[in-house]
């Protein structure tokens, strides 16, 4: 990219001295054949003559042979003018007439590109700004201050309008660049830029350089313009940082407060389910009882009917005997006995009351 | 020899005479043609070979393109004294080469006459202006999203290209005078200028992420407080369901039990009274054991016997 620089401011200095110069030799080179074809004059004279005819023809002839490379094309000036794209010289080795032609070469199928707000590299690119980081701080449309960092790829499509139609084409196309850039920015928000309107700014500022660029008659397309880094300045960025951190502890919160959900409310569906299910065991072992009690019941009572006294004494005498056993204390009261009871001590026996209680009803209900 | 150096001479001189008279136009260029100072015919503009008068001629070639006009980085006030820097830089062409020759004769003169008028009329144009207005150029809609605080474009009157454009129109009035063109003015930079003014910036730029942040957190802390009681209360529905659906079973089944039971006791005053009687003795049993103290009296139904057998 600095060749067509390079080449621009040159070669209007360079013309009228070159062509002077050519001029200079002009006549000699006329004379030379002219002397000869007079004969005479000396040996010596007339080596020198030819030898420096010979020089020059030679070195005309290496000037005028030229290389263009695969990406670039070749622009003629004849006498100062230009002829016309049909007269470009494509990729391949080409010839110009001495001194009338002029040649100018441009890169026009490589893909060129700068840089701003950084250097990836430093060979070639002049900038205004001492700093860099200054080249990229700028202001956003709601007064905030941020740090803008891009590329911009682009092509020559128009050599003659490249050449010329602007001097110091490069720096021209730096300085639309940072105005385009300043003006997409300054019309977003500082959250726009440094994070959701990225390709929203890309593509306007795109656009914009393109329209510049062919107000200006550049003969530059614009083909992409990428941001790398927005950030905001220095001091600002532990608390861009920090709102990044919260989000995340937003996210964090709400994700541990899940977990506990997850974790707490499913258990306590299956044990929800668990205590239903209990309670239908239960329902299903008081009812299969109570028919079974039923049934039993039924069977005896049937029998009971048939012979009742003598039923009822033999279950009474079997329980007594079934229970007796495992009283701990028995005492048995002749009837004549009278004023027993206060004998006893109950107080340390909370049992005893219950059996003494119950000690005549079975007997004496017959 | 002597016929030879004629000859050397006579081309000599001959050639020293065409380079002067003849030159070449370029593409980019153009020439104004003076003899002892005067402009000669109009501007030469075509490119090409051209011819004028050896020595007596003299040639002042300009260029043709669009030239660059960058401005010093001025520190200016705006309207809401907001101190900022200002960087413009402006592209002109010669439009009129004879004028600009007489009234500037170079580009240097050019230069420095573009210095005063653009320099002032940015000066007065930002001086006219917010700040905002220099800065934005649209009143378009920003795109928020949602750490993005809602108030923060205040709408403007005409904007960045608006003040261009005023500064545009008044230099090329001028500059008109003088042969000069003026194709576009930008403003390539706008910075704070003021260390105070740019602290306050970051203060404020500060305190406003601070805004966000701590409303992402809050915004963290209730829902997860949502959640939680989301929580709780789903507890305690799924809790007391259960209880609810397992007293209801239980219920049922008891009361089919006692139905059942019922239906059975309760057929006849022969079979409450057996009832009654089974019952009790299945009591005596769960009931007695060996902390009970058993006072039987013979006149019982159990001893009766052991009275009598004793007598």
């Amino acid at each position: 990219m600095s060749e067509p620089s390079g080449g621009g401011p040159r070669s209007p200095l360079d013309f009228p001295d070159f062509s002077k110069l050519r001029n200079f030799r002009f006549p000699g080179r006329k004379d030379g054949p002219g002397g000869k074809g007079g004969g005479g004059g000396d040996v010596s004279a007339r080596k020198i003559g030819i030898a420096l005819l010979v020089l020059v023809v030679v070195g005309l002839l290496f000037g005028s042979i030229y290389q263009i490379e695969a990406d670039e094309v070749g622009i003629i000036l004849r006498l100062g003018r230009y002829r016309g794209p049909a007269h470009d010289a494509g990729p391949g080795l080409h010839f110009k007439l001495p001194i009338i032609d002029q040649l100018e070469k441009l890169p026009v199928e490589r893909q060129l590109k700068q840089e701003f707000g950084f250097r990836s590299e430093t060979v070639g690119i002049r900038s205004s700004f001492a700093d860099v980081s200054e080249e990229a701080t700028m202001l956003t449309g709601d007064e905030n201050v941020v740090i803008v960092e891009w590329v911009v790829q682009y092509r020559i499509v128009d050599a003659y309008r490249y050449l010329f139609k602007v001097r110091n084409i490069d720096e021209t196309f730096r300085d639309l660049s940072h105005a385009v850039m300043r003006q997409v920015v300054g019309d977003r928000t500082v959250d726009e830029v440094v994070t959701v309107g990225r390709v929203d700014i890309e593509n306007a500022a795109q656009q914009e350089l393109q329209a510049l660029c062919d107000q200006y008659e550049t003969g530059i397309r614009v083909e992409k313009v990428l941001l790398q880094s927005n950030n905001p300045p220095d001091p600002v960025k532990p608390s861009f940082n920090d709102v990044n951190q919260a989000e995340q502890d937003r996210s964090k919160l709400i994700n541990e407060a899940q977990a506990n959900y997850n974790r707490v409310v499913p258990r306590a569906e299956g044990e929800a389910l668990q205590t239903i299910q209990q309670a239908e065991g239960y329902a299903l072992d008081r009812v299969n009882r109570s028919r079974g009690d039923a049934a039993r019941f039924d069977a005896l009572f049937a029998e009971y009917r048939k012979a009742p006294e003598v039923t009822r004494k033999r279950i009474y005498l079997e329980t007594m005997g079934k229970v007796l056993p495992q009283v701990g204390r028995k005492v048995v009261v002749d009837r004549s006995v009278e004023g027993l009871v206060p004998m006893f001590d109950f107080s340390g026996r909370a049992a005893t009351g219950g059996a003494a209680s119950t000690q005549t009803p079975p007997g004496g209900a017959p | 020899m002597s016929r030879l150096g004629v000859v050397l001479i006579a081309g000599l001189v001959a050639g020293i005479v065409l380079a002067d008279a003849l030159f070449i136009v370029r593409e980019d260029k153009q020439v104004i043609i003076t003899q002892f100072g005067e402009p000669i015919g109009g501007p030469i503009t075509e490119p090409g070979l051209k011819i004028k008068l050896p020595f007596f001629q003299k040639l002042h070639v300009f260029e043709k393109r669009f030239l660059e006009w960058q401005g010093d980085a001025e520190e200016l006030t705006t309207r809401d004294k907001k101190y900022i820097y200002v960087d413009v830089y402006a592209r002109w062409r010669i439009a009129e080469p004879l004028l600009f020759f007489q009234r500037l004769t170079n580009e240097t003169n050019a230069q420095s006459r573009l210095d005063d008028i653009l320099d002032g009329e940015t000066r007065n144009a930002i001086a006219r202006h917010d700040l905002l207005e220099v800065v934005r150029s649209t009143n378009r809609e920003p795109v928020l999203d949602e750490n993005a605080p809602t108030d923060v474009f205040k709408p403007i009157e005409g904007g960045r290209d608006r003040i261009r454009q005023q500064i545009l129109e008044a230099a090329k009035t001028t500059a008109a005078g003088l042969g000069i063109e003026i194709l576009d003015v930008q403003f390539r930079r706008i910075n704070y200028s003021d260390p105070e003014t740019q602290n306050a910036v970051f203060q404020r730029m500060i305190s406003e992420r601070k805004r966000i942040a701590d409303r992402f957190r809050s915004e963290g802390q209730g829902e997860a407080a949502r959640i939680l009681g989301e929580m709780d209360r789903e507890l305690k529905r799924i809790q007391s369901e259960a209880y609810r659906q397992a007293e209801e079973i239980r219920g049922r089944a008891d009361a089919e039990a006692t139905q059942i039971y019922a239906s059975v006791y309760d057929r006849s005053a022969d079979s409450r009274v057996f009832y009654e009687f089974l019952q009790t003795m299945a009591t005596f049993e769960s009931t007695i054991d060996d902390g009970t103290t058993l006072v039987l009296s013979t006149d019982g139904e159990f001893y009766r016997f052991l009275e009598g057998s004793g007598r």
